[in-house]
């Protein structure tokens, strides 16, 4: 009926522009919010890196300089190095326990719940508290050294050895952060069908090669996803060594996000600070381009 | 069934539940593990000043010393750090709420000219945390005179991407029939959006909330960046600056430390259950 | 009582005891006995005006410095100061990123180490010495230790008014001195050699756990390191610079004066630098409980001590010695104090308005004393011969002290220097790394950072 259809194409048509108007409209708020507090700051960030400025002059061009800088500067190098160690090893083993605690939950053994509720109470304590608590229980002979007394060890110097305080700091991280990504990991076991368990046992696979041959396939979103989340989080440490160390002894501590403070702050090169973060951003942006892949597939379910 | 079928199945049952119950054990004592920490600063903001100075830990007070709290409150003006954490962290909960519901709505059920690249600009903002631009949006703040005012506090937060892209997987599943029905009774789309997507992703909702609340409540490295007053000062500011303090005593910097993580752990009691089914996790019993 | 009163903070609009409440009532009948009553009514009728003013947290000072405010705005009404303080360590960071972002307070406490650095870029107005009470420069620098003069006054020009004024002391714990058979009179020790020895005395270990360190160096903050470090250098014959600007710390001077720093611990095993009571906070702790026996600090008022360890306040057994020498006899301190600043960009009416509150503040100096005590005010005149002064147990000993240190370093990378100087006694306490060594990574590290600083 051509009547009809010419009564409604271009009144349809209205109605989905303004649908999409409504649409865009809705996203529109967030989009100007992250251009202003997020895209342009970071250009800003890196047009910065390549000046000299003190904030009470205007700032000059030095073209690489405050990168040459950088490269020079072994406190550079070795927040760089802190950094990724840390990155490394608190997403692994942040990844590891909080796998392992799910799959221990999962058993349903008696009470699993309530033990789940305990330990997401470390992901509840304000930061400031966290570092708190520790500093005081790594002493040299505060509460984790005392809890050695019966191995004979009698003093450990968690935050003044070099080669310990940044082991002490990423297990702090693992203690805050490890039951909040069990309780990601255990929706992710929820999610994979009873059955295929079932069908395993009736063919004679044991718990580990169930584990092998089911859970940790189906898993993998979620593990990707883990690693990823803790990369991302890691990257951002400040508030630990900051407070629990100030980033000693001598640089054993110190992480790029300290530096960029304290080259920003502390000494007013907001030029070289800007020059840090554009470092920074590099490693993050290797994280984020795995993570966006992940979400672009739509592999992942439940999120937090 | 035989007597001795019988037996064995019960013999079976047995064994299952004793492996069951070393399982609760051991998934206890670990479980203690995490919570020994938390335990400690209670029981440890409760002691004698100077028992701290011994370095060896006492579990339960010989006397219980609840002047700790009054005495820490009273040093420092704790009741305003708090006051302004508060503000800082509800007012970034209150917008994360509105307008990542909004965005998330608008990604998910809508589709308009670049709609796909929007979500990953949304999702790029997540390798640009203030710890990597934190000079720049310092001087944007400083451009806006924000220093030393709670929208400066705040400002940087109110839309966070991991909010936004919650809120859009959580609404992926509502049917489009559920809308298109609605727009054709004449339903306005903030109308649609109020009653019928909302009441759909209370749950993501719930877990947007409290990790917005977490997240904001202890912020540490940005108002140390733009607070010079001390009335704008958060309670971390706070507590550090009493922790390096002369001489405030440990076990009041943990009586503080105590009385910061009440809220927290309060929203999510309150709000646990739905935070369970935001996570996914309504198949545990 | 054990609760340490002096650290109660005021309110926003002043607590006064009834004591300040007499002396504000004294001062202001003096006040309308001398001045015309016009004056009085035309300073009620003046225009309101707004002054920002930021200082550092101690427990006796910063409630003093409240106070004097809080009694200037009562006797000003046209004045309203908002009043800021910030972490001893926190408040020169603050400023200069204040003055970078127009944030800046109108007037300010500066600890003299900054004065370089924001005079540099011409940050602050040069004082009016006559509206301060002086008739000319030559009688207001003749009222201040030459020392201190040196950073506030520059080409003819004060730029700062000088507040408190001191040295590093060693103090003493004089009951474990006799536990272990010395008089702390006689034996105090007068060499650095002597302090290892006579710590190590002090020293009572259970195991690698140190019940009672004979002595301890603070590790906690750069200020403090540099406090405590600058003697020594200056002692050993070094310099932080030489005259191109260049860092020499890592010179042979430089290398005795760390040698010296690190012996304590690494030749004496008297002190554990990885060990403080409540590990982050002030190791003078570790003094006040009684779990070391000496200490390097400044002067430490009586409340101070009264909060931590009543007992050692009633019983007095403690006392200030001078720092100890690479010579007996030749030992000298570091030295430094505070200056009353105002902002270069403070309107004129602000600028005159901090000015007249700077000379109230330092218009009761035994006021100063009686709160404060025993930290001495920079001033000459005004305080030194009040007989409560001269009463003040062991006063002597903080004014040589004073009157024979060495300042700290005039530089623009201060804060770079400190935290490399920190780092780096980090990396030889903690981490043993070899001396000479570390001491070329401070040097290269405070050599960047002056090449990297351009003056405008």
């Amino acid at each position: 009926m051509p009547g009809l259809f010419t009564l409604g194409g271009p009144r349809r048509i209205r109605f989905h522009q303004r649908v999409q108007l409504w649409g865009i409209g809705f996203v529109l708020p967030t989009i100007l919010f992250f251009a202003v507090f997020k895209f342009g700051p970071m250009l800003w960030a890196v047009g910065l890196s390549f000046m000299s400025y003190d904030m009470m002059s205007a700032p000059t061009f030095i073209g690489l300089d405050n990168y040459r800088n950088l490269v020079a500067d072994p406190v550079f190098r070795a927040s760089l190095f802190n950094t990724l160690v840390y990155i490394g090893g608190s997403t692994s083993l942040i990844t590891l326990v909080g796998l392992g605690l799910a799959v221990a939950i999962k058993t349903r053994v008696p009470g699993a719940r309530y033990y789940m509720v305990g330990m997401f109470l470390t992901n509840l304590i304000p930061i400031i508290v966290v570092c708190l608590i520790w500093r005081f229980l790594l002493h040299p002979h505060g509460l984790m050294t005392q809890l050695l007394h019966p191995f004979g060890i009698q003093r450990v110097d968690w935050l003044t050895n070099s080669s310990l305080a940044l082991p002490a700091i990423i297990f702090v991280t693992v203690w805050r952060f490890a039951p909040y990504f069990m309780v990601v990991f255990l929706a992710g076991l929820l999610a994979i069908p009873e059955d295929y368990y079932e069908a395993a046992r009736l063919d004679g696979a044991n718990a580990v090669s169930r584990f092998w041959h089911i859970t940790l396939p189906l898993l993998a979103p979620t593990i990707f996803f883990v690693v990823v989340v803790s990369a991302l989080l890691s990257a951002r440490i400040f508030l630990m060594p900051y407070f629990m160390t100030g980033g000693g002894p001598g640089n054993a501590t110190r992480v790029l996000s300290m530096l960029i403070f304290e080259t920003g702050f502390s000494y007013l090169k907001m030029g070289q600070a800007a020059a840090i973060s554009v470092v920074l951003f590099a490693i993050m942006l290797v994280f984020t381009f795995a993570q966006m892949r992940l979400f672009e597939r739509g592999e992942l379910k439940s999120v937090g | 069934m035989s007597p001795s079928g019988k037996r064995s199945a019960s013999f079976a049952r047995l064994k299952l539940r004793s492996r069951g119950w070393l399982g609760s054990l051991l998934l206890a004592a670990l479980a203690f593990g995490f919570v020994v920490p938390i335990l400690w600063m209670l029981t440890t903001s409760f002691q004698a000043g100077d028992r701290m100075y011994e370095l060896s830990t006492v579990w339960i007070p010989s006397a219980w010393h609840f002047e700790n709290y009054s005495n820490a409150l009273s040093r420092s003006p704790f009741s305003q750090y708090f006051l302004n954490s508060g503000i800082v962290a509800i007012a970034v909960m209150v917008s994360n709420v509105v307008f990542c519901t909004i965005a998330g709505y608008g990604l998910a059920k809508f589709r308009f000219p670049g709609d796909r690249y929007v979500l990953l600009v949304i999702l790029a903002t997540l390798m640009l945390p203030l710890e990597v631009t934190l000079v720049p949006t310092f001087l944007v703040i400083h451009g806006f005179g924000w220093l030393n005012t709670y929208q400066g506090l705040a400002g940087p937060f109110l839309i966070d991407a991991f909010g936004v892209f919650l809120m859009r997987q959580s609404m992926l599943s509502i049917p489009a029939d559920y809308i298109e029905a609605a727009r054709m009774d004449g339903a306005g789309e903030l109308r649609i959006l109020l009653q019928i997507i909302v009441p759909q992703c209370l749950p993501a909702l719930a877990v947007l909330a409290v990790f917005s609340f977490r997240d904001n409540w202890d912020q540490f490295l940005w108002p140390l960046t733009v607070v010079s007053q001390d009335e704008f000062r958060t309670f971390p500011l706070g507590l550090v600056r009493f922790a390096e303090d002369y001489g405030s005593p440990p076990t009041e910097q943990l009586a503080i430390a105590v009385l910061a993580t009440i809220p927290t752990v309060l929203l999510f009691v309150v709000l646990q259950r739905a935070v369970n089914r935001g996570f996914g996790l309504s198949g545990l019993k | 009582m054990t609760d340490d009163k002096s650290s109660k903070p005021e309110s926003k609009t002043g607590n006064f005891s009834r004591r300040d409440v007499l002396s504000i009532t004294a001062a202001g009948a003096l006040a309308a006995a001398t001045a015309p009553i016009s004056r009085i009514a035309s300073a009620q009728a003046k225009k309101p005006i707004n002054i920002s003013f930021w200082t550092f947290e101690n427990p006796q000072q910063r409630p003093w410095v409240h106070k004097r405010v809080n009694m200037f705005m009562e006797k000003n009404p046209n004045v309203k100061v908002d009043f800021q303080y910030f972490a001893f360590g926190d408040l020169g960071k603050k400023v200069s990123v204040g003055f970078a972002t127009g944030t800046a307070p109108d007037g300010f406490v500066s600890q003299d180490w900054f004065m370089p650095t924001w005079q540099a870029k011409g940050l602050l107005a040069p004082l009016d010495v006559q509206r301060l009470g002086y008739s000319s420069l030559k009688t207001f620098t003749d009222d201040f230790a030459p020392a201190f003069v040196a950073g506030a006054v520059q080409k003819g020009k004060a730029y700062g008014y000088p507040l408190w004024f001191y040295g590093y002391v060693n103090y003493l714990n004089t009951k474990q001195f006799k536990e272990v058979g010395l008089d702390a009179a006689k034996d105090w020790p007068k060499t650095w050699d002597q302090l290892g020895e006579v710590a190590k005395r002090l020293t009572i270990k259970e195991g690698n756990k140190f019940t009672r360190q004979g002595f301890k160096f603070a590790m906690h903050t750069a200020a403090w390191t540099m406090f405590q470090f600058n003697a020594i250098l200056h002692q050993c014959g070094g310099a932080w610079f030489d005259k191109a600007g260049k860092c020499t710390i890592n010179n042979a001077a430089g290398l005795k004066a760390m040698t010296i720093r690190a012996s304590i611990a690494k030749q004496y095993g008297a002190e554990d630098p990885a060990d403080s009571i409540a590990t982050g906070p002030l190791p003078q702790m570790d003094w006040l409980k009684e779990r070391a026996s000496m200490f390097f600090c400044h002067p430490i008022p009586p409340a101070a001590i009264e909060s931590q360890n009543p007992k050692m306040l009633s019983e007095g057994y403690f006392r200030p010695v001078q720092y100890p020498g690479v010579q007996a006899g030749k030992g000298y301190t570091t030295t430094y104090g505070f200056n009353l600043v105002v902002n270069a960009r403070a309107a004129k009416e602000k600028q005159e308005a901090l000015q007249d509150m700077y000379k109230f503040m330092m218009s009761d100096l035994g006021d100063a004393w009686k709160d404060t005590a025993p930290f001495p005010p920079a001033r000459k005149s005004g305080w030194a011969d009040k007989p409560e002064v001269k009463k003040f147990p062991y006063v002597d000993e903080i004014i040589i002290a004073r009157d024979r240190g060495v300042a700290l370093p005039q530089t623009v990378v201060y804060n770079e220097l400190g935290d490399a100087v920190h780092k780096g006694i980090q990396q030889i306490m903690l981490n043993n790394a070899d001396i000479q060594k570390t001491l070329n990574e401070i040097a290269a590290e405070v050599d960047r950072a002056t090449a990297a600083f351009k003056p405008t």
